[in-house]
């Protein structure tokens, strides 16, 4: 299992489907570079195992990867990363676009001038560092 | 067929050790009651002393002394060994399906899901029991020329006279029970004694299957049982002799029967639709 | 398919079930939940025939109960019930002369992984261990279907853990499995299907992921709304 590295050290919710969050789990390693176009990714067992789910459900979450052409699988070969870069850099901007709509959407309640709002961000992000959720 | 043979090879397997400790107790308590009642009737003519009263009922010893003989005064010892392996199987009688239930490791859920019908457990159990009875009984039988044998080792040829198996079985007590003359009534006493278990694992069943309620009816079930059998005898009773006595013994039989395919019908039956775990 | 039908079952004056029917497919991990005494043993017992049931039917890929079908359908009690005095190797040799199914290499593979003796006896074996061998007893057979109830109850951290592997792994893989639990903990994220048992009958049974989709519900919270209520 040569492709194991770090993706085990995933905590699911209860609440969204799991797959789902496979599937975003795979996104967020594309978008940190942590995976790269045309790695083999594990088997759906060997992920399963890996991350103590379902084998069933990681079958899902690879289904809805190949639908959105994450992925690919040639006949019986592994699946790999997609060699797409225009998709995968498509990822960054859709992941980060989400994250920063929610931020924002959650923030307008409080209704704060924008400059206010920059400067608190560009100070929290310093200190904050990897300390995020 | 190969299943019904593996159950049963496991059943006796599960039994062996008993089995032995039984024929070893009945062997050593044999043996070394005539060894001991030879050595002290030997010693005994060699400086004759005065009988003691506390030795009325032992058999005065002929002038030669006969295997027969050595038998007929050594009822106790023989028949102990007997008593202790009859009642032991009596006990297994129960024990043989109840183990399967109690303890931590409830075996009977394993035997219940065995790819094979259940009939075959069924018959296994008795097939097993049936052998431990004849086992014990040829065991008796086989250590009788062992005994003889001792018996001619120990007592000098001048003082011993030969008697023949039979005569010293038909001397004890037990043995001759045991081991009828005839094999007729062999068959009479080892038939009945089947059909009585078979109908004793059926009220066995009847308990497994209904627990509480299942006692009462396991001994409803034996009394219907014992009426069957005696319901010829208690009809015709020999001051209204509608019946000819071989009429009578036939419909005994025929009873008997009745009783042994109802018994073993209803314990299969209940053993593949009604048992619970 | 294991398909059980408005099955009822009476047991000392009390209904234990009152008609419970619902499916578990071959390839899914099915799990019944309820609080105990609520009749999800009595429910696989009555599926491998070790309790007759007063009504309803029970069928395995469109056949009923015969004792043939064993070969297909392992079961996993909640105890181990194999005679205290025997050995592991016994019970092995013992599970390999009666069924067809058995497959003796992934015995012995099971004995390495859960780390067990041959030599031990039965009886002497400790719980945790006790439940890995009695999941290896099930394991080992080449069954369509497998049966456990209460895998996780009553053992140690680490055997947990060890059994939990398992349902990740290939040796349940296109398998239908159908367990029991009281308690979902670790089977949040294992399971395909869940059949909610209350009074005696089926108060909920759904399929985990599409609760989450659909309503944004984990199967704890589905809990809480049957078993508060």
């Amino acid at each position: 299992m040569n492709t194991s590295e770090g993706s085990t050290e995933v905590t699911f919710n209860n609440r969204d489907p799991v797959y789902l969050q496979v599937v975003r789990h795979f996104k967020e390693r594309i978008a940190t570079g942590q995976l790269s176009a045309g790695q083999v990714i594990p088997s759906r067992r060997e992920l399963g195992a890996l991350m103590k789910i379902n084998p069933n459900t990681v079958q899902k979450a690879y289904k809805e990867m190949e639908e959105q052409q994450l992925i690919i699988t040639e006949g019986n070969s592994p699946s790999r990363i997609t060699n797409d870069t225009e998709l995968l850099n498509q990822i960054r901007s859709e992941l980060l676009g989400e994250a920063v709509s929610a931020f924002v959407a959650s923030v307008r309640k409080i209704d704060v001038p924008i400059e206010e709002l920059l400067q608190l961000v560009r100070s929290k992000y310093q200190e904050g560092g990897p300390e995020h959720d | 067929m190969n299943r019904y043979l593996k159950l049963f090879h496991m059943e006796v397997h599960r039994f062996r050790w008993m089995l032995a400790i039984l024929m070893g107790i009945t062997a050593a308590c044999q043996i070394s009651a005539l060894i001991w009642t030879l050595t002290k009737e030997l010693y005994r003519r060699r400086e004759p002393v005065p009988q003691d009263i506390g030795n009325t009922f032992q058999v005065s010893a002929p002038e030669q002394l006969t295997f027969e003989w050595a038998m007929a005064n050594n009822q106790l010892l023989f028949i102990l060994p007997i008593l202790i392996c009859i009642s032991v199987l009596a006990l297994y009688i129960f024990f043989i399906w109840y183990r399967d239930w109690i303890g931590r490791h409830t075996f009977i859920y394993r035997l219940l899901v065995l790819p094979t019908a259940r009939r075959n457990l069924y018959l296994a159990k008795i097939s097993a029991f049936l052998l431990f009875v004849f086992g014990f009984v040829s065991f008796q039988l086989v250590l009788m020329p062992i005994l003889n044998v001792i018996f001619k080792l120990i007592v000098p040829a001048d003082q011993r006279a030969d008697s023949h198996i039979v005569d010293a079985i038909s001397r004890n007590l037990a043995l001759v029970e045991l081991i009828p003359r005839q094999f007729e009534q062999f068959l009479y006493y080892y038939g009945m004694g089947t059909i009585a278990v078979l109908a004793i694992f059926t009220a066995i069943l009847l308990e497994r299957s209904y627990r509480r309620l299942g006692i009462l009816y396991g001994v409803l079930y034996l009394s219907g049982c014992v009426l069957a059998v005696m319901s010829p005898s208690l009809l015709f009773d020999s001051r209204h002799p509608y019946l000819y006595p071989n009429e009578l013994y036939a419909a005994e039989l025929i009873m008997f029967v009745f009783v042994l395919c109802i018994s073993v019908w209803l314990g299969i039956r209940l053993l593949a639709k009604k048992i619970t775990v | 398919m294991i398909e059980v039908k408005d099955i009822r079952k009476r047991y000392r004056r009390r209904d234990v079930l009152n008609g419970v029917s619902f499916t578990a497919a071959k390839g899914e991990i099915t799990c019944l939940i309820g609080v105990n005494g609520a009749g999800k043993s009595t429910i696989l017992k009555a599926i491998m025939g070790l309790t007759p049931i007063s009504g309803g039917s029970i069928h395995i890929d469109e056949q009923s109960l015969r004792p043939q079908l064993y070969e297909k359908i392992a079961f996993v009690p909640d105890h181990l019930t194999m005679p205290s005095g025997m050995k592991l190797s016994e019970a092995i040799k013992f599970m390999a002369d009666f069924y067809d199914s058995w497959n003796n290499a992934r015995a012995r593979e099971l004995m390495q992984f859960f780390r067990l003796n041959y030599s031990d006896k039965i009886g002497s074996l400790s719980k945790g261990t006790a439940a890995k061998f009695n999941l290896l007893l099930g394991l080992g057979q080449d069954s369509d279907y497998l049966l456990m109830d209460e895998p996780f109850s009553g053992i140690d951290l680490f055997s947990r853990e060890a059994i939990a592997n398992v349902f990740t792994s290939d040796l349940i893989e296109g398998r239908g499995v159908l367990l029991t639990t009281h308690e979902i903990g670790e089977l949040e994220h294992l399971i395909d299907k869940a059949v909610l048992l209350q009074d005696g009958k089926v108060s909920r049974a759904f399929n985990c992921e599409e609760m989450r989709y659909e309503e944004g519900k984990s199967v704890i919270d589905v809990m809480r709304e049957v078993y508060r209520a």
